[in-house]
């Protein structure tokens, strides 16, 4: 490993990742895009002469629309960024120079949606009531801009999950474009529309200034697109989970339920259908006018819709287990290729790791052993915090947990092999059991293979 | 089509063309940075010196003004993709090391950047309310937004310092004396340069032709330059090791510009300004200020951080041909991956179990070797369902067994059933024929149960042992193996071999464990 290896304490990688990430979705897919193509929509009404109302409406939401999109959407958009350089640079590094081009066009696209944004807010009240079809070009730019980017973005995140051979099969198109590309975009696209969609028969039911009948009006079109969005979220969330290979898409319980409640096994199933039962009704009391049922039906819609942004980006992450990016590189960010050299000759890591944390441990056993589960485990396991892997090995013997680091990834098949020599494994495991075993009394120590 | 080999050999331009697109995208990322920072320090001064004065009137100015930072924030975060992108190409060794040494502080930046720019919305927002809201949020706002570009600049001189890396990674984030010093002077520098860009922006945007606006932004222009000369002058002592020919000539062509800007601005004009000419001569040297400075920057950087990128790729490229015998084996350990999957009794038996119990389940698998207490044999078991998957759930504590809730209860419930077929794991016990004698019973009584209990239910003794005993009312084992573990104990656990009685106790004690099975 060239770069240092840092992992988030107590909190761990993947939930540091997931916060941000979680946060980004819901911001840029359900405010930046979904709501803002409901805001254009119903400026479009207005400039139709279907009632100022419309335009008010818009204009209303418009303001937050963009403060949170700019100030918490694209910062969290860059945080993946910074957080991905830190936590896996040579995964983030290895995408980024294959991966260029079509980020560097993103950026663009990125670029010119803000600027699409930008001139819509600020221009709004200048254009509204003189050049209102000026301003639903705009509006509609700002549409095509953001459509364009997430084809972009879709196709850079899908590729992980790329079913067979990647990235051996050799061809930029076949990573890309792969089978869950389309279905990811239009999942992705459905899911912002209808979560905006959720936001704003929130805001209709408890911000609304106009009459009751100008509020009806905004309930049942804000309710009949987010139906509609849902509809297309399912169909296309069945597709995409349909291509993605059963080797993967079999932990989906698992990495969302954990330990514990995986032996549910219906629990998620129930869960799921509670939470779209509660979005169709939101939105079923919106297309009636319920505004009583409406509010009362919102926070807990949000919430649940919430639940599933999260639950679907977890499954996304988790199922490509026990790979980074299959084929090449595993989840610890070690080449598989470098993992099979070291496996028949038996190289050690610890020579290639630039970069071990000096201050952790003093003594060089233990600095050794925690630099190798660093490099090795890090990247799930914690010691003290989430999915802590003194936890998980706490009352083992010594030869017992050196027998587990052994067979790691046949054990548990979203484990990653361990990397490196027999003599560094031991020495990792040895780490391990007393970490394990603190407060724990004197256990049977290894004696070496037990004929 | 040749596969891709090492994903960081692959380079999307020629490095000469990364450079260019780097000093063109970092230029129009720095300039909508330095207006921003500069919009919300002037606009949070004015308001300062607003509030203490009798009259507000200027406040609806001060507003106009933080207003515009909403635009300047968003085009500055959303063009900062860009060189991050192709920093990330050209300078990997650097950046990922130095962000990777600066780690949580590197983290902090996503936090305080939405803090600083809600706060500051906030600021502009409640600017014509009551005063101590906005002091606030502007003061928090400013006060995150200030230690951004702390940070930036923190790694930056890190990355382009690949000598001080050791050193700091050992004292975290306590920089060496050479390090501080030029760390401060760039950040003051930016912060500088933020005060001239911003004031001159407003000088042209919000400022309208007010005399007494234009004077006010007029002297911050002239004192942001007269501190930019101040703290420029040292900063450029602390990269005097790697000083060449463009840097020197990027630093005197803006230096010049800069004094001939200051002399355009001087006092005894400002008081009688003419905004025209004024005006253009901003726009004519202010480019040239920030083409020259940021010319001398990537000069600076390149000198040091392209040398370190050759070494590593051409390290990378003698790595790559080395790991090329082993790509075959890579593919087909990816390929075989690919084809398991994890959804039935047979695959789980056979890639998590197995490697200890064995094919044929007699715990003789090729991992057992390595573990002190053998792994049972299943094949001799007859235990009740859930007890058994309790075992495998939860696993046996002080012995090799680990835990397997990664597989959920249907994937459980497959495993079980697969065992059960091929083993009979959840058959009758078999029990002897035989009529158990006396002395059997008080062993039983006496000693066995210490630690199994008399029902076959572990004593609260034999709980305190890892492992403890097996709970024989829901746990058995064929009478074979069972005595095999009479007589020679089970090596590595408290069960010592009894092999000193007699062969008819030791069978009586078999019949005894297995009649305990309820």
């Amino acid at each position: 490993m060239t770069f240092p290896l840092i992992h988030v304490p107590v909190l761990g990688d993947g939930m540091t990742i997931a916060l941000n990430a979680v946060l980004h979705v819901l911001i840029s897919h359900g405010v930046a895009i979904g709501m803002t193509i409901l805001i254009v929509l119903f400026q479009n009404l207005a400039a139709t002469g279907h009632g100022r109302f419309w335009g008010e409406t818009a204009r209303a939401l418009l303001k937050p629309v963009v403060v949170i999109t700019t100030s918490v959407g694209a910062v969290t958009g860059v945080g993946i960024w910074f957080i991905t350089g830190i936590l896996a640079p040579e995964g983030i590094g290895s995408l980024i120079h294959l991966f260029f081009w079509p980020w560097f066009i993103e950026w663009w696209a990125f670029t010119t949606e803000v600027v699409f944004l930008l001139i819509y807010y600020f221009l709004w009240d200048r254009l509204a009531e003189r050049r209102p079809r000026l301003l639903m070009a705009v509006g509609w730019g700002y549409v095509a801009v953001a459509l364009s980017s997430a084809v972009l973005i879709s196709g850079i995140l899908g590729f992980m999950l790329t079913p067979d051979g990647w990235p051996q099969g050799g061809t930029f198109t076949q990573a890309y474009f792969n089978p869950t590309f389309v279905p990811q975009f239009m999942l992705r696209i459905f899911a912002g529309i209808a979560l905006g969609a959720l936001l704003i028969l929130g805001w209709t039911g408890w911000r609304f200034r106009g009459s009751a009948d100008e509020r009806g009006r905004v309930f049942r079109a804000t309710g009949l697109v987010m139906l509609a969005a849902m509809a297309g979220t399912a169909l296309f969330a069945w597709i995409y989970f349909s291509r993605i290979p059963g080797t993967y898409l079999t932990h989906w319980k698992f990495s969302v339920a954990t330990s514990v409640w995986s032996q549910t096994p219906n629990l998620l199933p129930v869960l799921n259908g509670a939470a779209v039962a509660c979005l169709a009704l939101a939105a079923v009391a919106g297309l009636l006018k319920r505004r009583g049922a409406a509010m009362i039906l919102f926070l807990p819609a949000l919430i649940l819709s919430v639940g599933l942004v999260a639950e679907f980006e977890r499954v996304r992450e988790f199922v490509r287990g026990p790979y980074l990016l299959p084929g090449y590189m595993y989840a610890n960010q070690s080449r598989m290729v470098r993992h099979e050299a070291s496996k028949a000759e038996d190289r050690p890591l610890l020579a290639t790791l630039d970069w071990v944390n000096e201050t952790t441990d003093k003594a060089p056993a233990a600095r050794a052993g925690r630099a190798l589960f660093d490099a090795n485990c890090g990247v799930c396991h914690t010691i003290g915090g989430i999915n802590d892997i003194t936890v998980r090995l706490r009352g083992r013997t010594l030869e017992s947990v050196n027998a587990m680091t052994a067979i790691t990834e046949s054990m548990v098949p979203f484990m990653t092999p361990f990397n490196g020599s027999e003599e560094e494994r031991l020495t990792m495991s040895t780490y391990l059991y007393s970490m394990a075993n603190k407060d724990t009394l004197p256990r049977p120590q290894l004696q070496g293979e037990v004929k | 089509m040749e596969p891709w080999k090492d994903l960081f050999l692959a380079l999307p331009l020629p490095e000469i063309w990364l450079r260019i697109l780097l000093f063109v995208t970092f230029g129009l990322h720095l300039l909508f940075v330095l207006l921003m920072l500069g919009t919300a320090m002037l606009g949070f001064v004015f308001f300062l010196r607003d509030c203490c004065a009798a009259d507000r009137t200027d406040m609806g100015w001060n507003q106009r003004m933080v207003k515009s930072h909403l635009g300047l924030k968003s085009l500055a975060v959303v063009l900062g993709v860009g060189p991050l992108l192709i920093i990330q190409v050209i300078y990997s060794l650097g950046f990922f090391t130095a962000t990777g040494l600066y780690a949580f502080t590197w983290l902090a930046v996503i936090p305080l950047l939405i803090l600083a720019f809600l706060a500051i919305e906030l600021f502009e927002h409640k600017m014509l309310s009551r005063p101590w809201l906005p002091f606030l949020s502007g003061a928090i706002g400013l006060g995150a937004l200030l230690t951004v570009p702390a940070i930036f600049t923190g790694a930056l001189s890190l990355m382009e310092r690949p000598g001080e890396w050791t050193a700091f990674a050992a004292k975290a984030l306590s920089p060496t004396s050479v390090y501080l010093p030029h760390w401060i002077l760039r950040y003051l520098h930016v912060l500088g340069a933020a005060v001239v860009f911003g004031a001159a922006f407003h000088l042209f945007f919000t400022a309208g032709q007010a005399p007494d606006k234009r004077a006010r932004l007029h002297a911050w222009l002239f004192g942001g330059i007269l501190f930019q000369v101040a703290v420029g002058a040292p900063l450029l002592f602390t990269v005097a090791d790697v000083f060449n020919w463009p840097v020197l000539t990027s630093v005197t062509l803006g230096t010049i510009a800069a004094m001939a800007m200051a002399w355009t601005l001087r006092p005894a004009t400002a008081q009688t300004p003419a905004p025209a000419r004024t005006g253009r001569a901003l726009l004519v040297l202010l480019p040239l200020v920030f083409v020259s400075m940021l010319a001398a920057r990537q000069s600076l950087q390149d000198a040091t951080l392209m040398t370190l990128h050759k070494e590593a790729r051409a390290e990378l490229t003698r790595e790559s041909a080395d790991l090329d015998r082993f790509r075959e084996s890579a593919l087909k350990t990816f390929r075989l991956k690919l084809a398991t999957v994890y959804d039935n009794g047979t695959t789980i038996y056979e890639k998590s179990c197995q490697p200890c119990h064995g094919v044929g389940g007699l715990g003789d698998g090729p991992a057992a070797k390595r573990l002190l207490i053998r792994p049972e044999d299943l094949a001799a078991v007859r235990a009740d369902r859930d007890y058994v998957r309790s075992m495998i759930l939860t696993g046996v504590p002080g012995s090799g067994m680990p835990y397997f809730t990664v597989f959920d209860k249907d994937k459980i419930d497959s495993l079980l059933d697969r065992m059960d077929k091929s083993f009979s794991l959840f058959g009758p016990t078999t029990v002897p024929r035989r009529e158990v004698g006396e002395p059997a019973r008080d062993i039983w009584k006496n000693t066995c149960a210490t630690c199994h209990g008399l029902t076959g239910r572990p004593s609260e003794f034999g709980l305190t042992l890892q492992p403890a005993p097996p709970d024989l009312g829901r746990f058995s084992l064929e009478p074979e193996r069972s005595l095999q573990i009479i007589t020679d104990g089970y090596p590595g656990t408290v069960m010592q071999p009894y092999r000193a009685l007699p062969e008819s106790v030791r069978l009586d004690l078999v019949s005894i464990a297995a009649n305990l099975r309820r």
